[in-house]
Formats: structure tokens, sequence, C-alpha cells
């Protein structure tokens, strides 16, 4: 016990000078069609994840076709010329795996996870709708309805979602580009064609437009050939240019209020225009968000939800809402949603948050509140790292968008690096009242609520 | 790299000679065998049950410690209190506030939080594993010497009542919360969270009632997972942390009888709704009975997941609806089903028709063979793919010892689940027969009222204030 003891508290002395090492093994490279592959073998389960991730989001949309990227990710799901409708589903979920595909503002992602035996499999799937998607009438037709019903089931019916989807990335971006919604309108979704489609398939689901990561239960030279037949004979495409982002220079203040006849209980959203990603000040504003929102000893929870009382639920990030801190390009903007209590007024929140702020800028941070927060991040990151999953798509974010995916095994030192002064400067430098937009959502009594606002728009 | 273009150019003349054949999946090996971590278990003097399963991938520590004092343990009058005694654990003790308790627990990498289910309250964490003994140390004192504090017990009636009008606006919880009434009548599972009145009701003495009755160390499993020390170097650690806690006896649990299946419709009235959330539900046996298992596999059949024949046919085939699937919810005992799909008001007609003819298809027909093996596939994997995180295997545990099934029935899973015939997966399609089947709408009564009147008497119900 006292030999235990002892051990224990050397180790902790340890943990506070030097965040655990990780060691993720990484091999990366491209088949002759362009197509970037990252490997990452890990044989303590018998478990692989096969992650594919293409250079194209919700930000590449043209106008008059607000959520094709989404509609076109519904579409990755009904066939190829080997794969029946249907059966992509089939194939994983028959073996035990987990599927799923999402639309990101600068990427859209599919993976499976499978027991490892399944490898090929999943390689056959990807490969396959890449090489060969079933572009059909019948098909949009169908997804054009599922995507429907998802805005209607996911946002149109749920409380504060329509404010936070289709008004807020209106308010904090002024490039239509980032504007737009991202699950898109009824009548953009309505007069989508086959011929755009197509079009997008070939533009931005070309094999030099992607990468393919591998983590888990593999043989590296065994995986490389399996991958060089499955995907080396996909032809690349001319490269599609990423769209322009910019942002206006010049930064504003602006504040709006949504009526939302869905909500009970009031919200707000408050956030500024984020760092340069990558940067040291972008690296001093993650570790500032767990200080400000991470877990029950963030700043957030003891101040407002305990001590004012006012704050009931809070969620924040780089990112938010439909990114998060690791997978966006710039331009990119620090948002925190508020549930609050309605003996308070949304502007009465925003003071406290804003106050909360300027503590920082004016005191700064001790060493043990850095140190929390960075331990809440190491220890968010561990958990993270568990499954194969996990790894693979932060190995494929940091390729597509850094070209970097080391920057995986370098991570938990970039969070230990930051100092109190940098914690500060960032607050200061970003967190200013004369650059915050907010966006009060405002329960609307259902008598009054006609037509919704979600038809009646904004 | 020079080797790595050798192997590479091989490959490409390799596979050029015999192209593959993509029409159909390539051929792989069987399934890899698992080995599950070994557990050792033992019980202190004072009755508390321990595991621990030592997984040393990362330098994490996953705990659980679960008692049997879930909502069905609430005051009748007093609904929920099992999950405010949960959500107040860790705001006070008589030597820590919430505060420390918190930065505490943070400075360890880690985090203390607690829920309540109908069968249990379990206090999850995990921190760095480096710190656990002064982790277990903070985690006894909150459950032995909780304390409740007058203010953060005001502050959590203020925010749950705030949490559940925010419920309640959702037509989810308002259908679960009808479903649960009308399928377990008078037995405490009927009811999913508190109300208004029991809110209001809620203070420190009820709440320390409920701790000193149910919170004991005989009546708790505490599950270890990740990077630990020696068997016995954790046996003095537990005994330091652990051993003072007093065993006391546990008051007689005598619940009402389940009422018998029977054929209900009620109608959840949400002015506005632009669907229906549809659910259809049964009682139903749970897993210690030998229909566990072919009723788990008609669940996968029919509704998990995206190639189950709900989304197969009233997403993917009929366009009704973005969600559409089954649950099979076993509790320690009983056990209920549920499909449940979300539509919109103008297809409620043909959408509970479709509905009705799934469900009764699991009695009157055989699974496929093809469904069959996929099903056993799929639960033979995901079984593989929870070990991933560590608190996948501790839920696991959890489960084992809640829901008081035999040591070894993680190793045995796959076999039973293996061994499982059609025609027992037939015979348990009695428990989603539209026949006698629980059926509750939420939607816009105005309008969706006249398009479910087809399938029974409809009771309106007002959803609660």
């Amino acid at each position: 016990m006292t030999k235990f003891s002892f051990c224990l508290l050397f180790a902790v002395a340890l943990a506070a000078a030097a965040p655990p090492k990780i060691n993720i093994p990484i091999e990366k490279y491209k088949l002759d069609n362009g197509l970037r592959v990252i490997l990452s073998e890990d044989n303590t389960l018998p478990v692989v994840a096969v992650y594919v991730v293409y250079d194209v989001g919700s930000r590449a949309e043209e106008k008059g076709r607000t959520g094709f990227a989404h509609l076109f990710e519904h579409m990755m799901f009904e066939g190829s010329a080997n794969v029946k409708k249907g059966e992509h589903m089939r194939f994983v979920q028959s073996n035990g795996g987990n599927l799923n595909g999402s639309t990101h503002p600068d990427y859209t992602n599919y993976f499976e996870s499978l027991p490892s035996n399944k490898l090929a499999v999943g390689l056959w799937l990807e490969s396959d709708r890449m090489r060969s998607l079933a572009i059909t009438a019948e098909n949009l037709a169908n997804q054009k309805e599922a995507v429907k019903q998802e805005r209607r089931l996911s946002f149109d019916n749920q409380p504060y979602a329509t404010a936070i989807v289709d008004k807020w990335p209106e308010m904090v971006f002024k490039n239509w580009q980032s504007s737009h919604s991202l699950i898109g309108s009824f009548e953009d979704l309505n007069s989508a064609t086959i011929e755009d489609v197509s079009k997008f398939f070939k533009t931005y689901y070309a094999p030099n437009n992607a990468v393919l990561t591998v983590v888990g239960d593999i043989k590296i030279a065994d995986a490389k050939k399996l991958i060089q037949t499955y995907f080396g004979d996909i032809p690349s495409q001319p490269q599609p240019k990423h769209p322009d982002l910019t942002e206006p220079a010049s930064v504003s203040p602006s504040s709006d209020t949504y009526k939302d006849p869905l909500a009970k209980v009031p919200g707000v959203v408050i956030g500024y225009p984020g760092p340069e990603r990558g940067s040291d000040d972008y690296y001093a504003l993650v570790v500032l968000d767990a200080l400000l929102t991470g877990g029950d000893s963030s700043r957030l929870q003891l101040n407002l939800v305990k001590g004012k009382k006012s704050v009931i639920q809070y969620q924040g990030d780089l990112g938010w809402p439909f990114a998060a801190a690791d997978d966006y390009r710039d331009p990119g903007q620090y948002a925190t949603f508020f549930i609050y209590n309605p003996s308070f007024q949304a502007n009465q929140i925003v003071d406290q948050y804003q106050d909360e702020i300027a503590k920082i800028q004016k005191e700064g941070i001790s060493d043990t509140e850095i140190r929390r927060a960075v331990t809440l991040l190491l220890t968010a990151k561990l958990n993270e790292l568990q499954t194969t999953l996990g790894r693979a798509r932060l190995l494929a974010g940091f390729e597509l968008l850094d070209g970097k995916p080391q920057i995986i095994n370098s991570l938990l030192d970039r969070y230990a690096a930051v100092t109190p002064a940098q914690v500060q400067a960032v607050a200061k430098k970003y967190l200013s009242p004369d650059r915050r937009t907010t966006l009060a959502i405002q329960p609307e009594p259902a008598a009054k609520a006609n037509p919704p606002a979600t038809q009646g728009g904004f | 790299m020079q080797r790595f273009l050798l192997g590479f150019l091989c490959a490409v003349t390799l596979f050029a000679a015999a192209p593959v054949d993509r029409s159909q999946p390539p051929a792989t090996p069987p399934i890899p065998d698992v080995k599950l971590p070994n557990r050792e278990e033992f019980m202190l003097p004072n009755g508390l049950t321990v595991v621990l399963a030592r997984d040393s991938r990362f330098p994490l520590l996953s705990v659980r410690l679960a008692f049997l004092a879930g909502s069905k343990y609430d005051p009748h009058d007093l609904p929920g209190l099992s999950d405010s005694v949960a959500a107040l654990l860790n705001q006070g003790t008589t030597t820590r506030s919430a505060r420390q308790i918190a930065e505490q627990a943070a400075d360890l990498g880690g985090q203390i939080s607690a829920g309540s289910r109908h069968d249990d309250l379990t206090v999850a964490g995990s921190c760095l594993s480096t710190n656990a003994s002064q982790f277990l140390a903070l985690l006894a004192d909150v459950i032995q010497h909780a304390s409740f504090p007058d203010e953060e017990v005001e502050l959590q009636k203020q925010n749950r009542l705030q949490l559940l009008r925010g419920e309640r606006a959702e037509a989810n919880y308002l259908g679960q919360e009808a479903l649960n009434e009308a399928l377990f009548g008078s037995h405490p599972y009927a009811h999913i969270g508190p109300t208004e009145q029991s809110i209001a009701q809620l203070n420190k003495k009820s709440l320390e009632t409920f701790r000193d009755t149910y919170l004991v160390p005989n009546n708790a499993f505490l599950i270890l997972v990740g990077q630990m020390p020696s068997e016995a170097a954790m046996k003095t650690l537990l005994t330091a942390e652990f051993g003072k806690w007093q065993k006391k006896g546990l008051p007689v649990y005598n619940p009402p009888a389940f009422p018998a299946n029977r054929k209900q419709l009620l109608l959840v009235d949400r002015p506005g709704s632009v669907q229906a959330n549809i659910f259809s539900a049964h009682l139903a046996p749970n897993r210690t009975s030998p229909d566990y298992f072919p009723l788990a596999l008609g669940n996968t059949v029919l509704g998990a997941g995206l190639d189950s024949r709900l989304f197969n046919d009233i997403r993917e085939k009929r366009g009704y609806a973005y969600d559409a699937h089954s649950v099979y919810n076993p509790l320690r005992e009983t056990a209920y089903t549920s499909a449940v799909t979300q539509v919109r008001n103008d297809v409620v007609e043909p959408a509970m028709q479709a509905l009705n003819d799934d469900l009764a298809a699991m009695s009157s027909t055989d699974v496929t063979a093809r469904e069959m093996t996929q099903s056993k596939n799929a639960y033979a994997g995901s079984f593989i793919l929870r070990l991933e995180r560590q608190s996948g295997l501790a839920d696991q545990l959890v489960t084992v010892k809640t829901m008081n099934l035999p040591a070894n029935y993680l190793e045995m899973f796959t076999t039973h689940i293996r061994s499982v015939e059609p025609d027992q997966v037939r015979a348990t399609g009695k428990f989603w027969s539209p026949d006698d089947a629980t059926v509750v709408v939420v939607g816009d009564a105005s309008k969706i009222k006249k398009s479910i009147e087809k399938y029974g008497a409809v009771e309106i119900v007002k959803p609660p204030k």
C-alpha cells in the first residue's frame, strides 16, 4: 500500500509536468489516381475502421442548391454498380458493424467500424460507390423526401433547431458560402436535378478529392494490396477548387431575436469570429473554451449555472454547431448556446457571459485552472482515441484540412504548451463585445405562432 | 521506400493478372474470437461487491458504482426522487462543496456523475489511471457523505422544472410518458420522470431518506475497468476507502403485478405538430427468460438498424418517415418492446397500416435464413465493437450485475445468440402483434384523429401540464 501510494504520487507529479505520450503509428501514401491513404495498425482487438472523407461540404454549394451536399450524402447510400440499394447498410450491420455518413461545412465523411475479418468488405463497399454510384431519378426523388422528413423531424419540429441551423450562420458569416443553411430549403431541395447529382459526383467524389483512412487490426502490406485492388483503377478528375470563403475584413457586432413556437424555455447563442486554425491562438482558445465550458468545474457551470442561477444548460465549441474545434476550415467562429431561466432576459445572460470573459481579460487565470482545463482536454482526447473510428476521424481530418495526419500525435503537447498569458491574450483579442454576435431565441406562445416561423422565414 | 515500391509493383501485377470480381462481396475469414478481459470479483465484509477488469491500452480508469435504487423505488407521491438524488450526489458532502468535488475530479482527469434508470441508480466516473487512489477516495466521500446542501437542492428544483418543461415540449417525451403509463399501470415502471408537483415537493429530508435507505454497500456493485495495480493492492485501497461504510437492511420491495397486454389506442394531443409520433408497444419477457435471445434477434430483424424491416419498408420503400425502428428494452422485472416511427400528418393512416402489417408478420411468418444469419453476425460483431471503449465493458458489467445475470453471461452471449432457431423467433412474434398492442400516437388531434380511428377506439390524452 505504501509503495503503491508512492508510485501514484510520483506518476501524478509526472503527469502534471508532461501529458501522456501518444504514438499512433501513421503510414501515409498516395495512389496513382491521387487518393490519399492513411493506415494505422493496432492489433489489440479484432476491429477495423474504414473512413473515407471527401473534400466537399455545404460551403461548396451553389446558390439555389442549399442543402445539396447533404442530399448528396443520402444518395451515397442508395447503391452502386455492384452494391444494390440498401445493401451497403446490410453488409455492415449484418456483421455487427456501425456505419454512417455526415455532412459538415468543409467535408463529408463516410465510415464503417467492422470486425477486422471484414476489412475487404468495407473497402469493397467504399470503392464501389466512389467508382459507380447509382444516380437515378427514383433514388433522387426518394432521398429528397427522406431529407425533407429529416428536416421536419430534426429541425422544424424541434425547439431551437431552426434558429440554429438557418438563422445563426446568416448572422455570423457575411459570405454566402458560409452563411446559408446546411440542411437547405425545401424549395432548393425540390429543384435539385439528376444532372446536378451527376456533376457533383464527378467533380467532388473523385479519388483525388478524397482521403481514405484505415485504422485497427490490419497488416500494412495486406491492407495496401487490398486498397490498390479496390481503389487503384478509379479514374481521377480535374482537381476542384475550394470555395472562396473570404469574409469582409471588418468585424462588427450584431444581435437579433428569433421567435420559436416550439421552445418552452428561452435560449441565446453568443459567438465571435475565431482564430486561424492550428495557430497558437487557436490552441489557446481551445483551452479557454475548456476552462469556460468543460465539465462541472468550468467557469460557466460554477458562476452562471450555480452562482447566478441564470443559465440552465449550455454547449459551445469552435465551429459550433456543425463542426467541432478540429474539423473546419477557416474562417471559423466560436459560439456558445445557452438555455436559461425565464426569470432572466437574454441581454442579462449576454452581459453575465461577457463579464466572465472580462474577468479573464482583466485578471488572467491561475496555473491551477489552466492545468485543470488542459487535463480535461487530455482525457477527452484519450477517450476519443480509444476507438479505431475516433483515431480514423482525427487522422483523416488532419490530412484533409492540414495535410498533416501526424498532428494527432502532437495534439496533447499543443494543449499542454498553452500558457495562462496566452489564454488571457486570446480572450482579449477575440472575445470582445465589438466582435460579438448574439441571437436570442424566445418562446412564442402557440396561439400567436401562425404560421410557424419555419415557413414564414425571417 | 525501395522495399515498399517493390511490394507495390508486385501487387499491381498480381491483380492485373487476376482481376478482382467486384460483383460479389469479398470472401472473408470467419469472425475472430475475442477474449474478454479477466475479471476479479470479491466482496468486502460490508457486502459491497467489487469487480475488477484490467485493460491497459490507455492510461485511463473507468468506474461504475451501481445501486438497485432506480426510479421504481421512488415514493408514490415523489416521482423523480431517485433521479434527483443522482443529480445531487456530487453537489456537496459533509467536507466538500460541489465546487471542490468538481474541481478535484477535474484535476484528476475525471468527472463524477450519476444517473437513475428504472432499476438502478449508477454513479459513473473516469480518471487518468495514475490518479486512481485519489479518485476512489473522492467517489467514496460522494456516495457515503452526500449532504444535499439547501442551495443546491433549490437550484436542482428550479432547473429540473425548466428541463421538464423542455422535455414536455418534445413529442417523443410526451409519447414515452404516455406509453409507460399505459403499459405498466400501477407498477412503478409507469413513470419515467418527475412531475411539476413532485419537483415542488422535493426537499432535503426526502433525499436523505432515499440515500440512507438505498445507497448502502450491500445494495451496490463497484466496477472498475482500466489500468490498475494488483488485486491485493486494490483490495487494500478499496477497504481503506469503502470498508467503513455501514451495511444496512433493505426495505421489502413488493410491487404490484404487471397488467396483461391489451389493445389500447391513445392519442396525445399536441396542437401544431407537423408530424405524428407513433409507438406500438407490448410487455415482454426479460433477460432471464429463454425467450430473451429469440426476442433480441427478432427485434434486430424487425427494427434495429438501417437494414431492418421497418426501416426498409416505412422509410426506404414508402418514404413515410425519416426514422422507423424498434426497441426491445429489458428491465429487471420485465421488458417491453416498442416499434417507433414519426410520419408526416398526411400519411398517418397508411403508415399505421404498414407498421401493423410489419408487426403482424413477426408471428405469421418465419424470419428468413438470411435475416437469421445477418442478425446473429450482427450480434457477434457488435459485441466485439463495444469492447473498444472501457466504458463499453464497464456498462456491460453493470448490466450483468443489476439485471441479476449469471457471471459468465458475457462469455456465453454469442453462443446463446448463435443457437436461436427461426421458429423460436416466430414464437416471440406475439410480443409485437397489433392485436393486443398498446399504441400511442402524439400529434395534432384536430389533424390526425380521423386517420387513426380506423385502427381502434381512440382515447384522447391531454399532455400533463
